[in-house]
């Protein structure tokens, strides 16, 4: 099976692409301006941070960066485009040819572009006839589109693909929080030779249904001897199956010509230029290859705290890493909220160092910890049932997480986030995540 | 240009032509594009830009800023509820 | 009312130069007017399209916004063709001007309106648009001066679209000292107009040029009157101690199918916007298919001309078409901006007539064949297509009619053009058609 994504983020900037309306939410058609309405006598300018923010994801992406690109108009007519033509880029995208690693394994990334979001449509009157209420609001919102290869071979694997991809752009650049539920994809994908397009499916859980089904309504196709007709087909979302989109009544020719208002940009120093963080599970991958620990350790640790993790770096500097690892993982973790703001980094390296060369027991150096987060052993021990009950009471309030369970097994960080939270650091994660991962698998 | 040709760019331009109007457009454009097959003959590069004087690396800041009052604007759009209406979509 | 008011109500109802004019003059200001496809907060702005009745646009462009600063009544918007969509301004919606010479003649276009206004008042600074040469060529049947800067000298924010990468605004006026004073005003860079933010500052003075450079291959298919006048007028020059040179220039060949597949290829996406929704002319039955709403409202709306260039301009850059028409068009105006700066080597300036012939009678228009219209432009075309500033300057009077000739300069130097026309105007007497309102 081979699947390939096209996929729309937004981009965490506070004003819309080509001009300066702001991108928070609001009420119908209150952020809008001439500009992003296409009045006649408008003309766009293009957002720095928007650019940057493009370019960062490209370079991450480890894309062939050109060193001039330009912008483009791509005409068709719809009631929620302005302009009628969407300013996207054509001949010369930010980005080509580069590639993220999913597991070990190389996807590539065929193109990196930004362009503008159209608006929203709400249908309104008797079914069959409903006209459009148009929302200009997101009009001109600044989207990064980009394209992979069709390198992916699961539904679960194109998942897990958006998954971490969002993880590192999140970390990279700021992306917000909702994009697993607001991810706009267009997805090919083709179980033997002709390849069909899902159009469209808005969020992660959609499209691995999406895919789900088109896998196995082509497989059916295939096994009865029939064949698979290279067409687009969009995802219904209440029926959970794909269908023929009726094409469209005029095929459109975008007619792509340059976009003269923008000028061109010579992106190669500004994109050579940034400073690039290194993203959670780059990092995660450079622990493991650096201090020998296990990926599952270093993926728990990345994702929990940043800083955390800076600190378990700092603490290999001083004892074998594995120490480190029990450290961060357990005690430290469980209080890391409190700790983070009241310890000195170099107290805490001293407990541990002492712990380590056994200069203090383990129960005296976790004492110590523990009091540097103000918190008494005492009230640390009793914990244990507490534990077990924040579990089971979001659990039974919360059934669609076992749900989700049952198809992903990931469903569960849900729960983990919830009682760390809710139980503000008096569990170290890994208590957190072995008793939530218990309780899961017993109810399943 | 033929019938079908001159059909099909009236469609993508939106634009309703008579037989008569079909006709003529078809025989302008053609009188046109024959003389300027001259360009054929140029003898021009493969490099182009999309504006005759260089413009380059014009950014703006990311602030955000609305200089109108959007309600203006959509008295001005006719806005019923706020929403802009428009036609059907099927 | 003042004799000025006068005669702006003049020229509005016996020329039908302006769409809209002020109630009134203001006390203490200067008068000016815009081409109706410049925004103004208080007016309609038409652009020469039904498709964009009912448009008041709530900003004002900036060069308005500018020559207000300074002191400028905005006193009325001037007829034009259809988006500009024409060179003698008979493709309007909202009345064609007539020539200020002759009644029965053409303002030329498409800033037909703009021409006639800057003739008929004296003092008037009319601000015009350019995009293949609309400044140019009603200045020339109008018997003005008229300045297309460099394209991005001037921004272009509230200016609406014909073609981005051509269209320039400009002046028109009696003299080239008004519009050397009124040039500063409107030029500088503009945020709200990105292409605006590529330019030099203009320097302090302009230099005069001393070396004109005439292509041979511009003096085919010239009226005679035109070709003579055109001469004499060159032997005028040489008399001021300006030195002409003929050369070569055989790339100017491809200039005027380049600028249009250029012009009506951008225009065409430009044009995209007008459907019915949002600005200008509102369709209210809303239940229709949007396919059909859009294209009733264009079918309905826009004019003959419009039609054919929006139906050029998309065929253009279709699949299959676009790198024969459109991607060469923009390597063709490369080679042309290096076919001038050739020449810029050795001269300060390159000049021609401006007009083919004198203003056209409107029967003898009526019957042009399209391509004979565009065909018109051919010598306006080229500075346009490659953004260089030109200016038309009237050298002669035929059977009473002016005669234009155009200087082009390297881009940015308008300046030196202005010291070119001031030193003309030294030399060689204008002349304005009597008026009584």
């Amino acid at each position: 099976m081979k699947i390939g994504l096209e996929m729309h983020f937004q981009l965490p900037t506070r004003s819309k692409l080509f001009c300066s309306c702001p991108t928070t939410s609001a009420e119908p058609n209150h952020n809008i301006c001439p500009v992003c309405l296409g009045y006649p006598g408008s003309r766009p300018s293009l957002n720095r941070k928007a650019l940057e923010a493009g370019l960062s994801i490209a370079r991450f992406l480890d894309c062939t960066i050109e060193e001039r690109v330009w912008f483009s108009r791509k005409t068709y007519f719809y009631p929620d485009l302005p302009k009628n033509f969407q300013i996207t880029q054509y001949e010369s995208p930010l980005g080509t040819n580069g590639h993220f690693d999913l597991n070990g394994r190389r996807i590539g990334i065929w193109r990196v572009h930004l362009e503008e979001d159209p608006g929203r449509i709400k249908r309104v009157g008797r079914s069959g006839e409903e006209i459009a209420f148009v929302d200009y609001n997101r009009s001109g919102i600044p989207l990064v589109e980009i394209v992979t290869a069709p390198d992916l071979t699961s539904p679960e694997e194109a998942r897990a693909f958006i998954d971490q991809l969002v993880i590192e752009l999140r970390s990279l650049c700021g992306l917000e929080a909702q994009d697993e539920q607001t991810v706009r994809v267009d997805a090919n994908i083709s179980v033997g030779e002709e390849r069909v397009e899902v159009k469209n499916v808005q969020g992660l859980r959609n499209l691995e249904k999406a895919l789900k089904f088109e896998a196995i309504r082509q497989t059916k196709l295939l096994a009865a001897g029939k064949k698979v007709i290279r067409e687009t087909r969009r995802f219904d979302e209440e029926r959970k199956v794909t269908s023929s989109a009726r094409e469209k009544e005029t095929e459109e020719d975008y007619g792509y010509i340059g976009e003269p208002d923008l000028g061109e940009f010579r992106i190669g120093d500004m994109a050579r230029n940034l400073d690039l963080k290194e993203t959670p599970l780059a990092r995660a991958r450079r622990l493991v290859s650096s201090f020998g620990i296990g990926e599952a350790t270093a993926k728990q640790l990345v994702l929990t705290s940043v800083t955390l993790t800076d600190l378990f770096e700092e603490l290999c500097g001083h004892v074998p890493p594995e120490k480190a690892v029990s450290w961060t993982t357990g005690p430290i973790s469980g209080n890391w909220a409190v700790l983070q703001d009241r310890a000195r980094w170099s107290d805490i390296i001293q407990i541990v160092k002492d712990d380590a060369e056994g200069q203090i027991t383990d129960n005296e150096a976790k004492r110590r910890i523990l009091s540097l987060a103000g918190v008494q052993q005492e009230a640390a021990a009793e914990g244990g049932d507490d534990l077990a009950k924040l579990i089971s009471d979001y659990v039974d309030a919360h059934p669609e997480v076992l749900a989700d369970y049952r198809k992903n097994p990931k469903a569960a960080n849900t729960v983990i986030g919830h009682v760390m939270k809710e139980s503000k650091g008096r569990y170290s994660s890994k208590e957190v995540v072995e008793e939530v991962k218990k309780e899961m698998e017993k109810r399943v | 240009m033929d019938r079908e040709t001159i059909a099909r760019v009236a469609k993508v331009a939106r634009l309703n032509l008579t037989e008569d109007e079909m006709e003529r457009y078809a025989k302008d454009l053609d009188d046109i594009l024959n003389s300027f097959s001259v360009l054929d003959e140029a003898p021009a590069g493969e490099s182009y830009s999309f504006n005759p004087i260089p413009v380059v690396d014009v950014l703006r800041e990311d602030e955000p800023a609305q200089d109108l009052d959007p309600q203006v604007l959509r008295n001005q759009m006719g806005a019923y509820e706020d929403y802009v209406r428009g036609p059907r979509l099927s | 009312m003042s004799a000025v008011y006068d005669l702006i109500r003049y020229a509005q109802l016996r020329h039908r130069a302006f769409t809209e004019v002020v109630d009134r003059l203001d006390d203490g200001k200067f008068h000016f007017s815009a081409k109706d496809n410049l925004c103004a907060d208080g007016f309609q702005a038409r652009a020469g399209s039904a498709v964009l009745d009912g448009y008041r646009p709530p900003f004002d462009a900036t060069p308005i916004q500018k020559m207000k600063e300074v002191g400028g009544q905005l006193v009325g918007k001037t007829t034009m063709d259809e988006f500009g969509f024409g060179t003698f301004s008979t493709n309007s919606a909202h009345g064609v001007p007539l020539n200020p010479f002759d009644l029965e003649r053409s303002c030329g276009g498409s800033s037909g309106g703009a021409g006639a206004a800057a003739c008929l008042i004296p003092g008037h600074i009319a601000l015009g648009v350019s995009t293949g040469g609309s400044i140019s060529g009603p200045a020339s049947f109008c018997g003005v001066v008229g300045l297309t800067p460099t394209y991005g000298r001037v921004s272009r924010h509230g200016l609406i679209d014909y073609g981005n990468s051509l269209d320039k605004v400009g002046l028109l006026a009696r003299s080239a000292s008004l519009i050397a004073k009124h040039f500063r005003t409107i030029a500088g860079p503009d945020p709200k107009d990105p292409t605006s933010c590529a330019q030099p500052a203009l320097p302090e003075k302009g230099k005069m040029p001393r070396s004109l450079a005439v292509p041979k291959e511009a003096l085919q298919n010239l009226d005679p009157a035109v070709r003579s006048s055109f001469h004499d007028a060159l032997a005028r020059f040489k008399d001021i101690g300006v030195e002409v040179r003929e050369v070569s220039m055989p790339s100017l060949r491809f200039a005027l199918p380049a600028y249009y597949i250029l012009a009506t290829s951008e225009a065409s996406t430009n044009l995209a916007r007008y459907c019915g929704m949002r600005f200008g002319r509102r369709e209210e039955e809303l239940n229709q298919h949007f396919n059909d709403f859009f294209t009733g409202v264009r079918s309905e709306s826009f004019g003959d001309e419009a039609k054919r260039r929006i139906l050029l301009g998309t065929f253009c850059r279709m699949v299959g078409f676009r790198s024969r028409y459109y991607l060469k068009s923009l390597a063709v105006r490369q080679l042309l901006i290096e076919d001038y700066r050739t020449i810029f080597r050795d001269h300060d300036a390159v000049v021609t007539p401006t007009m083919p012939f004198v203003a056209p009678r409107f029967e003898d228009i009526s019957r042009m064949k399209p391509l004979e219209m565009y065909g018109a432009d051919v010598l306006t075309v080229p500075p346009n297509l490659t953004g260089m500033p030109h200016v038309s300057l009237p050298c002669a009077y035929v059977q009473g009619l002016p005669v234009g000739m155009q200087l082009v300069a390297d881009h940015w130097k308008e300046l030196d053009l202005l010291e070119a026309a001031l030193a003309w105007e030294k030399a060689f007497e204008y002349r304005f058609p009597e008026v009584s309102p």
